[in-house]
């Protein structure tokens, strides 16, 4: 396999840099416009001109049912803006959301749960949760679009069900797709009549004559195949946020190897259009994993030009890189290398740990199925609905309900608060769960997914939507967070009220009852947050995790209560720690209200003191004991300053790193290389580092595009 | 029962102190005094109060804790400590809620340290690294290193000592067996200049660093580059490591990095100027024309 990185010449690397600076201006207009962003880098376009009118009929302004969610996005895909760079190898782009109120009708809202989820905070309960499922990408590459209305067709004849509107649905919106696709052949024409440059008239020719095949017909060559892949995005984020596309390089990789081997394909052309694709969004890939029996891993040449692609272009990307005991050296390597060069690049999905997917009677064949395709999750492609990374089950709320408990009590007993932290965790879990049934039993009929279910293996052929009986493989995930929140607020308790006697239990309930008012009861606050915190080796807080997270875990992955659906649980915050801190009473850890719980299951920044100075290690190894081990990731965040990483065997220290992790256990590494001082002036001065990517959580951004609190989240991991 | 030792920090990850990634484990105590040691914290062999004025709140418990009464205020209304009445009781530090006051250093067992080796060991094993014993001057505290030393190889671990070199043979003696690599300062040629320097002759270092070299022991010689300080004896240093053109040798410049606690600990410091890129440069280049193999990571061609 060559692995040599490709060569390119004038022309390509002027065509990409001028897509990376046509980016940065994007990027730059939508904050002026819409502000800071603190999600994905989406790459949609602001055109503040364009209004769409969603002609919602029911009175409730709510858009929902397969047929009018079809026929509305149809007429969206007609009215909305297109958009060539000409020195892009791909049409197309999205505007935005999907600009009408999706979700349940007013007969199917979930009202009964509305009481528990306002009292204990529960922001993102799963129920209405959509998108979070990998689709493959195989499918619709080898059917195209007028392949996908055929089989649409087909069923619905073949099935004859008495409601015919899934399949209604799912046909008026691909009709629309390909009344989108083939406007943009009119459009490629005349952006081509009016280019004046040889060079990029000749783009936009090929530009529309590959559309023109592409409205009927699937693809033939990887550009074609780029080109579907890049339609797919733009509606599949349109309609609510989709992010996932796959194992990116299996699914180029046989059109790679035909254009090459008939000589209409160099690798600097596959770099462009690469780049290209990944100018128009950033969607979840994978680049390397296993094949199901384990024996060998999947790394191409395609893999490497993927990863050239990345580099060249250098802007928020979302590719992972799968780390088990047969990926390709080289490969990790150069992905590490690039890391090195850019600050920031691929993920590391680590193959141990998210084996522990076996734990939930699926077999070891299954778990190597998996794929990275979102910002902390993974899921078999086409197979599985996983619902990851929708719900946030926010611990710390669970403990301040019990501390409000025993606030009364003459003494404290750690016991008894353990015991009313776990029953209150219990409710918001029964309440996750019964909206988890909910969501089963209604979401088919109000939000389907309209876009994804053409991309499984199930729903067109059986008329079902994926969330109901559309795919096998069916799981929901609940998601524990603020673990070391919880478990240093009950060091915390142990150290200074119980062993020591410097605090009464009294003291510490009326310094929480007053916010650890500063006049009052700063010095309080401080002792309780100056104990030896998770993290460190010495720390109290060790035992309380694990039992936290055992308890979490084992009553979490009791199934629903209703249909009895699988949950497995994990621990990921996403980058939400800010917004579950605000609604956040203060606790024991000497956290104010108002202010950041922590990091899935990660420490606290700053835990590590007197012997036991910080490490990227003792932070991994404190993250690997801690995983929920079932199969779903909880995300290390390694910041790595640059000076270190320069001194002395770079790549090896921090391949060492990463594999260690995975032997531990570990499930995810999160990977930025950083300068501080760079990181410093832009966190002053964001504008003035527009090119800065870095990787918030499972996702990379502009450090531009995010707000003071996500940008501070960066700084202070990087500072500890 | 193992023995137990003085120590001041456990560096996990380290990738400054030898091949691959390291647990560093620094040893309290040392007998030279480098008048540009970035850690004086690591002198005396004993725990030692360091008191970080910034988050001292003025809460007072210090001043009532200690049975000395070694807390006070200087006339700005500073905090600070009378270090002739402190024993290192560390009663005041156990008390600090802010961790304003904090004891450098603890008394631990072999244990410990082993205990915090293994945790990482998989790190080293995969990355060609292990663990480095520093300090301070590690090898000042032979019974406590050796058993670590034994424990480590025994364990299957890369092992380095960092030293000055200036101990009896004797003490060499002890851990040849189960040290894989010396990492050994030379910090000047000149006896006089090297007692003035750092309060002791080059004498007894040189000729450890021969026998070492006769018997065939991996050495990383580390020579520090202080203007003001070492800077006119690059060439004797040259002349000298000539002998042993089979040992890389690491340029490592003078930083300000320290600053901060001499102050913590009452002390008062001499500062030198840090070298810039393009003096660092031609010191390296002087010691390699005298056929050394010399580096130097603040050099960007002299990695």
């Amino acid at each position: 396999m060559n692995t040599e990185m490709v060569k390119l010449s004038e022309l390509t690397r002027k065509r990409i840099q001028n897509l990376h600076d046509t980016k940065i201006r994007i990027n730059s207009d939508k904050i002026k416009h819409l502000g800071n962003l603190d999600i994905d880098d989406h790459g949609f376009i602001h055109f503040p001109d364009f209004k769409f009118d969603p002609k919602v009929e029911d009175e409730s302004g709510i858009l929902y049912g397969m047929v009018p969610i079809g026929k509305t996005f149809r007429r969206l895909l007609n009215e909305m803006p297109r958009y060539i760079h000409p020195d892009s190898a791909l049409a197309t782009c999205w505007v935005g959301p999907f600009p009408a109120k999706l979700g349940y009708g007013p007969k199917d809202q979930p009202t009964h749960l509305q009481g528990v989820i306002d009292e204990y905070h529960i922001l993102q309960s799963g129920n209405q949760g959509m998108n979070h499922l990998c689709p493959d990408m195989r499918i619709g590459l080898e059917l195209g679009w007028g392949g996908i209305l055929k089989k649409i067709r087909h069923y619905r004849e073949e099935l004859k069900p008495a409601d015919t509107s899934f399949f209604d649905g799912e046909e008026e919106f691909v009709l629309g797709i390909q009344e989108w696709v083939a406007d943009y052949v009119r459009y490629a024409r005349e952006m081509a009549e009016k280019e004046t440059d040889e060079i990029r008239r000749a783009n936009l020719l090929e530009i529309a004559d590959m559309n023109e095949w592409l409205v009927e017909n699937p693809p033939r060559t990887l550009r074609e195949a780029c080109q579907f892949l890049a339609h797919f995005q733009c509606v599949d984020r349109t309609y609510v946020a989709g992010g996932a596309m796959g194992p990116l390089d299996e699914y180029l990789r046989p059109y790679y190897e035909r254009d090459t081997e008939k000589g209409i394909l160099t690798d600097e052309q596959a770099v462009w259009y690469i780049a290209s694709l990944f100018f128009n969004d950033t969607h979840y890939a994978q680049i390397g994993g296993l094949i199901p029996d384990g024996s060998r891993d999947v790394t191409s040449r395609m893999s490497f030009i993927i990863l050239d692609a990345m580099h060249v272009l250098h802007i928020p990307a979302n590719v992972a890189l799968s780390v088990n005991d047969k990926m390709n050296e080289e490969l990790f390597e150069r992905a590490l290398q690039y890391t090195l060069e850019d600050g920031s690049g691929v993920c590391y999905s680590l193959s141990n740990g998210n084996m522990r997917y076996t734990q939930n009677g699926y077999t070891i064949e299954q778990a190597r199925m998996r794929v990275k395709s979102g910002c902390n999750w993974t899921a078999i492609p086409g197979y599985e609905y996983p619902l990851q990374d929708v719900t946030r089950c926010n611990m710390a709320v669970a403990l301040t309900h019990a501390l409000d408990d025993l606030k009364g009590d003459e003494e404290l007993d750690l016991e008894k608060l353990f015991k009313r932290f776990f029953d209150h965790l219990k409710i918001m879990l029964d309440c996750i769960k019964e909206g988890y049934d909910w969501h089963y039993e209604h979401i088919s009929d109000n939000m389907p997914e309209i876009v994804l279910n053409l991309f499984m293996h199930g729903p067109i052929e059986r008329g079902l939507n994926v969330a109901q009986g559309g795919v096998d493989i069916r799981s929901c995930c609940i998601d524990g967070i603020a673990l070391a929140t919880v478990a240093d607020s009950f060091g915390a308790l142990e150290e200074r009220v119980i062993n020591e006697k410097r605090l009464s239990w009294k003291e510490v309930a009326q310094a929480l009852e007053a916010d650890f008012d500063p006049d009052r009861y700063e010095k309080t606050r401080l002792m309780l947050k100056n104990i030896r915190r998770l993290g460190d080796p010495d720390s109290p807080s060790l035992k309380w995790a694990k039992r936290i997270r055992d308890a979490f875990v084992g009553y979490a992955r009791i199934p629903t209560p209703k249909h009895h659906l699988k949950i497995i649980p994990g621990m990921f915050s996403h980058g939400d720690v800010v917004m579950y801190g605000k609604v956040t009473p203060a606790t024991p850890n000497g956290r104010r209200a108002g202010t950041p719980i922590s990091h899935s299951n990660e420490p606290d920044d700053g835990f590590a003191i007197g012997l036991n100075t910080f490490s990227p290690t003792l932070k991994a190894n404190t993250v690997a004991e801690l995983q929920p081990g079932l199969g779903n990731s909880s995300p290390l965040h390694l910041d790595i300053d640059m000076a270190l990483i320069e001194h002395n065997g770079g790549i090896n220290a921090l391949k060492a790193l990463i594999r260690v992790h995975n032997e531990m256990g570990g499930t995810l590494i999160n990977l930025n290389c950083l300068n501080k001082d760079t990181l410093l002036a832009a966190h002053e001065n964001p504008d003035a580092y527009p090119d800065l990517v870095v990787r918030v959580t499972g996702y990379s951004a502009f450090f531009a595009s995010l707000s003071k609190e996500y940008r501070q989240q960066v700084v202070d991991r990087f500072l500890q | 029962m193992g023995k137990t030792g003085f120590i001041f920090n456990i560096q996990r990850g380290s990738v400054y102190d030898g091949p691959g990634f390291r647990t560093v484990v620094f040893f309290k105590g040392c007998h030279l005094r480098c008048r540009w040691c970035h850690n004086p914290e690591s002198w005396n062999m004993k725990p030692e109060l360091e008191l970080n004025a910034e988050k001292c709140i003025g809460c007072g418990d210090c001043f009532r804790n200690c049975p000395q009464k070694a807390h006070g205020m200087d006339e700005t209304g500073a905090h600070i400590i009378d270090r002739s009445l402190c024993t290192g009781c560390g009663i005041c530090a156990q008390g600090c809620c802010t961790r304003a006051i904090t004891m450098v250093g603890e008394a631990v067992t072999a244990e410990y340290v082993e205990r915090a080796i293994l945790a990482d060991k998989a790190y080293g094993t995969l990355s060609g690294g292990g663990v480095t014993f520093s300090g301070g001057e590690c090898m000042l505290q032979i019974d406590f290193l050796s058993e670590l030393l034994h424990f480590s190889k025994l364990n299957g671990l890369h092992t380095a000592v960092d030293t000055c070199g200036d101990l009896p043979w004797s003490a060499f003696e002890r851990i040849l067996g189960d040290t894989d690599l010396f990492l050994y300062d030379i910090k000047a040629a000149d006896q006089e200049v090297h007692r003035a320097l750092t309060g002791v002759s080059n004498e007894r270092l040189l000729q450890n660093l021969k026998k070492l070299h006769e018997l065939g022991k991996k050495v990383i010689i580390r020579v520090p580059y202080i203007p003001g300080g070492n800077d006119g004896e690059v060439d004797g240093i040259g002349r000298i490591l000539s002998q042993y053109p089979d040992y890389p040798v690491e340029l490592l410049g003078y930083h300000r990095m320290g600053e901060g606690k001499y102050r913590s600990l009452s002390l008062s410091g001499v500062e030198f100027t840090p070298p810039d890129e393009d003096e660092l440069r031609r010191v390296l280049n002087k010691l390699v024309s005298y056929g050394l193999n010399a580096t130097c990571t603040s050099v960007k061609e002299g990695k």
